[in-house]
């Protein structure tokens, strides 16, 4: 008897355990993490500290490839000028953590310290996205597509609802922003084509929650050329729509 | 031996099984909710860990036969785009959203979850025939939110390709 009782007491312990062990047990995959940022309170805090005077003397050692002024005469490379800080300040995360592959870069953001790069993120945004005829600053570097333009500026305005692609302009710009989406407009045709392609094959993934992987991959190629050569030649600074 | 006794053991044990068996078969018990996993989630940190990252969205097989779809709802996508399911199937929609307020509808059924940031939203659907249904967001999210809009197919059973317990399934283009 008084063995028993111990015994029926371990076996209900036993199944108690066994039951929450397997009610707990998680069967999710590892998780595939896109990128390390988060848009919390504190990231927003961290960005916004950084000082543009400091950044204009720490942005001389990117001026070789991002152009002396932000804008930059090689095609491949993006233009940094009116950038927004939390674009800037992502990417450069990104390119520390190895989020996103790019040669020089990951080398070059690991060398950078966190008030390194607020500082520069905080340049970048200060200066100008215009031409300006007193500065040497080249652009725009590719013409804008006479054939393509009423499909492209209806992208941009509207999307295409039959497709669930989502307007262009309703998070980079004009008309709305996202949190870390990049200002497209002036920027180089090449780059932007190159991340387009990037993101359709995935081979560059490293957006939060899939947005551009999804959207650019239910693009058909003409239209991500068509779209890269629009904001490539200048365009994209008011809202694009049927005027 | 006392047989009051090894009726009780037996009858305890019987009763603790229930509680991982609701679960297995996907039961719905108001007082063993807490058990199924939280209903709440941060939207900011979807993507670094728990239920919503992005290798874990898509359809899941549940080894009793029945499906689950998680995804996530966000200023202008449903995410993943495309969603698989077998046709006439329990299916257990966990859907939450990363920012503002959306509604996730099926044109031509009567099925319409409202997602909410920092809650998971669920449902139980069925679709009983093969089709394709157009699943827009009914509740107006911003600037982007008429073309906001996914695609659910239903594909008959024997065509659902069979999924490892990893293995996550859409027909999204990737």
């Amino acid at each position: 008897m008084r063995r028993n009782r111990p015994r029926s007491t371990k076996l209900v312990i036993g199944i108690i355990t066994a039951g929450s062990l397997l009610l707990l047990a998680s069967d999710n995959p590892p998780a595939r993490i896109p990128s390390y940022v988060a848009w919390t309170q504190e990231t927003f805090v961290a960005i916004s500290q950084g000082d543009a005077f400091r950044g204009m003397l720490l942005a001389r050692h990117c001026d070789h490839c991002h152009g002396a002024e932000g804008f930059t005469t090689i095609g491949s490379t993006p233009n940094l000028a009116r950038m927004g800080k939390l674009a800037v300040w992502k990417q450069l995360e990104d390119f520390r953590t190895h989020k996103r592959q790019a040669r020089p870069m990951n080398a070059i953001a690991e060398s950078l310290s966190s008030r390194d790069v607020a500082d520069l993120v905080a340049y970048y945004a200060k200066l100008p996205a215009f031409n300006d005829p007193e500065d040497k600053r080249v652009f725009p570097q590719s013409q804008p597509d006479p054939v393509h333009s009423a499909m492209v500026s209806r992208l941009i305005s509207f999307g295409d609802g039959e497709r669930g692609i989502p307007p262009c302009q309703a998070c980079h710009g004009p008309v709305a922003y996202r949190p870390g989406a990049p200002w497209l407009a002036n920027q180089n045709a090449e780059y932007l084509l190159n991340e387009l392609e990037a993101f359709a094959t995935g081979s560059r993934a490293n957006d939060i929650n899939m947005p551009m992987r999804t959207i650019a991959a239910l693009l058909t190629e003409e239209e991500r050329k068509a779209l890269a050569q629009y904001y490539g030649s200048g365009l994209g600074l008011e809202p694009a729509g049927e005027k | 031996m006392n047989w009051r006794k090894l009726r009780t053991v037996v009858l305890t044990v019987l009763a603790l099984c229930l509680i991982p068996a609701t679960r297995y078969y996907q039961i719905d018990v108001p007082l063993l909710r807490f058990l199924q996993g939280p209903r709440h989630v941060d939207p900011l940190l979807l993507h670094l860990s728990g239920e919503f990252v992005e290798n874990n969205l898509g359809t899941e097989q549940e080894p009793n036969g029945s499906v689950t779809v998680r995804m996530i709802a966000q200023q202008y996508l449903f995410v993943p785009h495309c969603i698989l399911v077998p046709a006439g199937v329990p299916v257990h929609l966990r859907i939450t959203s990363a920012d503002a307020v959306h509604s996730l509808t099926f044109d031509g059924t009567d099925y319409a979850v409202k997602v909410l940031p920092g809650t998971i939203s669920e449902a139980r659907l069925e679709f009983p025939r093969p089709g394709e249904y157009k699943m827009p967001c009914r509740e107006f999210c911003g600037a982007g939110h008429y073309a906001m809009r996914s695609e659910l197919k239903v594909v008959p059973r024997d065509q659902f390709p069979a999924l490892r317990p990893q293995e996550r399934g859409s027909c999204a283009t990737q």
